[in-house]
């Protein structure tokens, strides 16, 4: 399709180039968690060669289009983009020319790295990602902020907090702090006894006009490329700070967050759950019973008017007999309903003591509702109710859970515990099909949240949905983890009345 | 090649009625060059869908559209036979397989008689094609727009891997149909599930957000020429602010010129908040969201 003949020996330089710079970046974004595949790679690259490389926002656009295929990981990339492309350390310009006075400028770096080498631990491999890191090789840096991310707690039981992850991201940053002295040390250093400023030699500074000494002329140059040089390493290293505090959550734009409701039943629809006397309890197990029938029923209809499958041909036959074996009527196979399947996971612990038990209804209508509905009661560990709620009804069953010694009421709940539990015992449960709701108020009582649990479910899962009983203000005040856990969920509601739960129960349906 | 440059796509899409980010345009263009599908995902009413039917308006192709729906299947989406005929057609042509077959001297010779005649009965005449076969089987080139990707089933994804990557699809009894012309697809999904990571891979990626105002302006302008100006910038104002509000369903550019028309057919130039309440339906899709609106609506208004 395009013209390869006309590709002289420089642009197939130029080509090689940058072919090697995407090569680059690709390792930057498996290293910074994008799933990049080598087709992409290729496909990317030939792309580039149909555009004009000078205009930087189509350059990114093609990047991006290849790299970042969901939008989930859209903001993941632009992340690595402005790293690579456009910090001081990625220093990947798009066209690809760099200037002498840079290349000079690298030289003076490089001489300034190896000189810092020598202060601090070479063999560390932290510090070696760092040194990686400010020679424009990212990877390992990234990955060790990943690993920081993902980190698993060594003791497996008794207390436990997210202190690991805190101490480890002092680490590095202690590791950074410690490889900028350095860098400046070199650098005042290297210059020599007489000039105490390391950075402060801007170019044609005080001394112009003075004609100095050829030799003179010569320490300054010097002393200018390393001074730069030295600030282009620190703001390197600058960037590095701000990528480990920066917040790698994925951009969960898609996230539905519905906090809004009709208000169907007046006087008990808006009455928070936890403080339903035992009389409205019982006039709202009646709506709830009305609603899951009524459900039932769209349900069952919508299944007869779409369930018309192929031809069934021993049917027709069957009836052809009937007109001389002519088959004037046909007959179409019906298809079993396919089943949306449900998991539920309900939080029955303490802080949420006063709406588990509405809570345990919840997931009782749903059973009800849905033919394949597994739940699980949790604290810290998972235990499965199904069983109990299939045997029994609403109430009875309710009380059964909460009496049930298995679940170990008293202890504290951890919801990065459950979430690894989870995904360790019961991961099987869940497919493409499957919904998986959470119920609780994701106070996890400064236990380490284990997000990466929940990320991997959600690569399992159909939809996560969260239901909270708190209202939106308080998520994320205290020991709540919300927002953390909202990055990997496909809808966050608040449900604490009637109203939203009946809200959430139809739309679940439909 | 259908477009020359990224500059000349932009231009052919707006000569169509879409104006096009520099992204959109990027990453058509790569596609139409590449032979590529798109992926495009964003808030319902973005103008996903459009971005179809401009494209086939302006590289003068046949849009060809499959909607998805959970349960869809093969049958519906592919291709059929078409039974009721082949049963018709036996019907009528008895006497000669009757005729075939009488001269046969026991069953498994009849049988065999008739075995050699089924060609007939699975051939192209009885095939029903269903839009994704239209699509490949074409005369002329065409657009094919999967819509709603994320409402169909996991298998269904699963199975479009074959037509999107090799763009040919196995029948059984006829072979593999193979392409005659690579359409242009475009599959939308609103984000309902993540889709699989076989399928992303063989796409191109595009997200298309709510419009900055500027350019939703100039959409706006060039859905309703002869609009006033300065209600078209109140207009996309007032939307922005409902935007920033917490309801179920956020208005998008399809709201924004669903509204503006409205406000043009009752030949109202001033938004009150009584004219707001008025056209509201139009913006708001729920009950609640309506209610949310009205309760703001003099903080929106002002």
């Amino acid at each position: 399709m395009h013209d390869n003949e006309r590709m002289t020996e420089h642009d197939n330089q130029a080509g090689g180039r940058l072919t090697r710079t995407i090569l680059k970046f690709a390792a930057v974004c498996r290293a910074g968690g994008l799933r990049v595949s080598t087709a992409e790679v290729i496909d990317c690259t030939r792309q580039l060669g149909w555009i004009d490389l000078a205009e930087e926002p189509e350059f990114r656009a093609v990047l991006r289009t290849n790299f970042a295929k969901s939008r989930r990981d859209q903001g993941r990339f632009d992340r690595l983009y402005r790293l690579f492309f456009r910090e001081p350390g990625g220093a990947q310009h798009a066209n690809g020319d760099t200037a002498a006075p840079e290349t000079l400028n690298e030289a003076a770096a490089e001489t300034l790295i190896e000189r810092a080498l020598q202060a601090v631990d070479s063999d560390d491999p932290l510090n070696q990602s760092l040194i990686d890191f400010l020679r424009g090789a990212p990877e390992s840096f990234l990955t060790a902020l990943r690993r920081l991310e993902s980190r698993e707690e060594r003791a497996a039981s008794g207390m436990k907090s997210n202190l690991g992850q805190l101490s480890g991201r002092l680490e590095i940053l202690l590791a950074i702090n410690r490889l900028d002295a350095a860098i400046g040390g070199a650098a005042g250093g290297g210059i020599g006894a007489g000039s105490g400023d390391q950075t402060g030699n801007q170019a044609g500074g005080p001394n112009r006009g003075v004609q100095p000494h050829p030799d003179q002329t010569r320490t300054r140059q010097d002393e200018r490329i390393s001074g730069a040089a030295a600030r282009t390493l620190a703001n390197r290293l600058d960037t590095a700070r701000r990528m480990l505090s920066e917040d790698t959550r994925p951009d969960n734009e898609a996230l539905k967050r519905v906090n809004t409701h009709e208000a169907r039943y007046g006087d008990i629809g808006e009455k928070p759950l936890s403080g339903l006397t035992p009389d409205e309890l019982i006039r709202m197990q009646a709506i709830i019973d009305r609603l899951v029938r009524k459900l039932r029923d769209r349900a069952g209809r919508r299944f007869s008017a779409a369930s018309r499958g192929p031809l069934d041909v021993r049917k027709t036959l069957r009836h052809a007999n009937r007109f001389q074996g002519i088959p004037v009527m046909l007959q179409y196979r019906r298809r079993p309903p396919k089943k949306a399947k449900i998991v539920a996971l309900c939080d029955v612990s303490g802080s949420v003591w006063s709406t588990a038990r509405f809570m345990l209804h919840i997931l009782h209508s749903l059973q009800a509702c849905f033919s394949a509905v597994t739940s699980f009661a949790f604290i810290r560990e998972t235990t499965d109710i199904t069983e109990i709620f299939e045997k029994h009804d609403a109430g009875a069953a309710v009380e059964r859970v909460l009496a049930s010694g298995s679940i170990g009421f008293g202890t504290p709940t951890d919801y990065g515990e459950v979430f690894h539990q989870f995904r360790r015992d019961h991961l099987h449960l869940l497919d493409r099909r499957t919904t998986l709701i959470i119920v609780g108020d994701g106070r996890s009582n400064y236990h380490h949240p284990r997000e990466e649990a929940l990320a991997a479910i959600r690569e399992k899962c159909r939809r996560i949905i969260w239901l909270n009983p708190e209202p939106e203000a308080f998520w994320h005040t205290g020991d709540s983890e919300m927002y953390t856990y909202r990055a990997y969920c496909h809808e966050t509601r608040v449900c604490r009345n009637l109203n939203q739960l009946v809200d959430f129960v139809e739309e679940l349906v439909v | 090649m259908e477009f020359e440059s990224i500059e000349d796509t932009r231009r052919k899409l707006e000569a169509a009625g879409y104006i096009a980010s520099r992204e959109i345009a990027t990453v058509v263009f790569l596609a139409a060059s590449a032979n590529k599908p798109i992926l495009v995902e964003g808030p319902a009413g973005s103008g996903k869908t459009e971005l179809a039917r401009a494209l086939s308006a302006c590289m003068n192709r046949e849009r060809i559209r499959l909607q998805c729906y959970e349960g869809l299947d093969e049958a519906k989406a592919l291709y059929e036979w078409e039974y009721a005929k082949q049963l018709l057609y036996t019907q009528m042509i008895r006497e000669k397989i009757n005729d075939l077959i009488s001269e046969a001297d026991s069953i498994a010779d009849a049988v065999e008689r008739i075995a050699q005649q089924e060609d007939a009965f699975f051939s192209e005449r009885f095939l029903l094609a269903r839009p994704l076969l239209q699509a490949i089987s074409a005369d002329q080139p065409t657009v094919l727009l999967i819509d709603e990707i994320d409402k169909a089933d996991p298998e269904f994804e699963a199975f479009l891997l074959e037509l999107l990557s090799e763009f040919q699809v196995s029948i059984p009894e006829l072979g593999i149909r193979k392409a005659r012309h690579i359409p242009m697809v475009i599959l939308t999904s609103n984000n309902y599930r993540d889709m699989s990571d076989a399928l992303k891979r063989r796409c191109l990626h595009l997200y298309i957000d709510y419009p900055y105002p500027e350019l939703e302006a100039r959409i706006v302008r060039l859905k309703l020429p002869g609009i006033e100006e300065r209600l078209a910038l109140k207009i996309i104002d007032v939307i922005n602010r409902i935007r920033s509000l917490d309801l179920k369903k956020r208005p998008c550019i399809s709201e924004t010129i669903d509204w503006a028309h409205a406000l043009k057919v009752l030949q109202i130039s001033e938004i009150t908040p009584d004219a707001l309440s008025d056209t509201l339906n139009v913006i708001c899709k729920y009950k609640s969201d309506a209610q949310t609106v009205r309760n703001a609506a003099d903080r929106i208004l002002n």
